[in-house]
């Protein structure tokens, strides 16, 4: 029950931003088309626990500021590389184990991993090895894995379970 | 006084943007194959439209709801798609320039570079 | 100020509508059908940059509501077609 008021808290939120009109019957409103979708959508399989609300901000907070910082330093060293007369890249594919068990850790593993700096996950097998294409290879396999194990730490602490 | 700090910013804003749509054309068309030139193209085209949004954002009369959300959908799908993209290129094994087994050098990983069925 | 901010909105959409020309070319001389995928998302994300851009001349925010059934329907589109690449099905 908690897992489908979290759920129902962010799609009215979200209608709301959509709207922008924070008055209470736009708020009813947006309930009812909450619960609708949420009628409408095949229910997955509950069976994690969705206790301690409050204790996944700030590692949910850490995690955003994580990925914005990858994200802007993306975008300039992708700008660097494509400005640069003599391309200077080593393309290749380095495989980098993800550290999580779960599907939902692996696919936002294989997302965060895409908007760090010249990484592009092509693939994830069944033991959750992601296939990740390289811009430049050079030892890029150890500062690779140990972000990846930063942040498979911090997603076990925001889903409050081992993932 | 205000108004024209905030046409600066959007100024601004606008022209990085317009920077980095230019970037990401320039790389799909210098990068060697298919894989490079998804990284050029699925974050820095991403990239000058969302600084685009953020002059749009101070300029326009657009709530920051509808601008934020927008953002954020953007830097979701931008990713997925490329990922989407570059798991097809190696589903059906499309060509790929220099090596594919530089994991093999640092550790105990299995060789990546296996074509799949 | 606001004519020079105006001219900088003009120009960014002239070089926008030259870089759709630009990728529209290559995506007709694409290599193989993946490259010829890159280059219909790029000009489905150069579309929304240019109706971004048209939103930010007229001041108006009606525009913006296009560019997101744009952005959620390039987005559908791409992945569907790298499914349909990928596994030959679509569904």
């Amino acid at each position: 029950m908690a897992c489908q008021m979290r759920t129902m808290f962010f799609l009215i939120l979200a209608y709301l931003l959509l709207t922008a009109n924070p008055e209470w019957s736009n708020v009813v409103l947006g309930a009812a088309v909450a619960v609708l979708v949420m009628a409408l959508i095949p229910r997955t399989a509950d069976v994690r626990e969705c206790q301690g609300f409050l204790k996944v901000v700030p590692a949910a907070l850490q995690y955003g500021v994580i990925l914005g910082v990858d994200l802007v330093k993306s975008g300039i060293q992708v700008a660097r590389i494509v400005l640069h007369p003599k391309l200077p890249i080593r393309p290749g594919i380095v495989a980098v184990p993800a550290g999580c068990r779960s599907d939902l850790g692996r696919a936002l593993s294989a997302h965060a991993m895409t908007l760090t700096p010249g990484q592009l996950v092509v693939g994830i097998d069944e033991s959750g090895m992601l296939y990740t294409h390289c811009l430049d290879t050079t030892d890029a396999y150890a500062s690779m894995t140990r972000a990846q194990e930063t942040r498979a730490e911090l997603l076990q602490r925001i889903f409050l379970s081992p993932q | 006084m205000q108004t024209v700090l905030f046409e600066i910013l959007a100024a601004a804003a606008v022209i990085t943007g317009t920077f980095f749509s230019v970037v990401g054309v320039l790389g799909f068309i210098r990068m060697p194959d298919v894989y490079t030139r998804l990284h050029a193209t699925g974050k820095v085209g991403v990239f000058g439209v969302v600084f685009l949004l953020i002059a749009a954002v101070i300029e326009t009369p657009l709530g920051w709801g509808k601008g934020l959300f927008l953002i954020f959908f953007l830097l979701v799908t931008g990713a997925v798609t490329a990922h989407a993209i570059a798991s097809a290129a190696y589903h059906i094994n499309i060509p790929m320039e220099g090596k594919g087994d530089a994991g093999r050098d640092s550790g105990d990983t299995p060789p990546p570079w296996e074509p799949r069925a | 100020m606001t004519g020079l901010f105006n001219m900088i909105l003009y120009v960014a959409l002239s070089v926008h509508i030259i870089l759709m020309g630009v990728a529209f070319v290559h995506l007709w001389h694409g290599e193989n059908a993946v490259d010829r995928l890159i280059g219909y998302d790029l000009l489905g994300t150069l579309t929304l940059a240019v109706l971004v851009l048209v939103s930010l001349i007229y001041r108006q925010s009606l525009y913006i509501d296009v560019a997101l059934a744009l952005a959620v329907l390039s987005f559908v589109g791409s992945v569907a077609l790298a499914k349909y690449l990928a596994d030959d099905k679509m569904f």
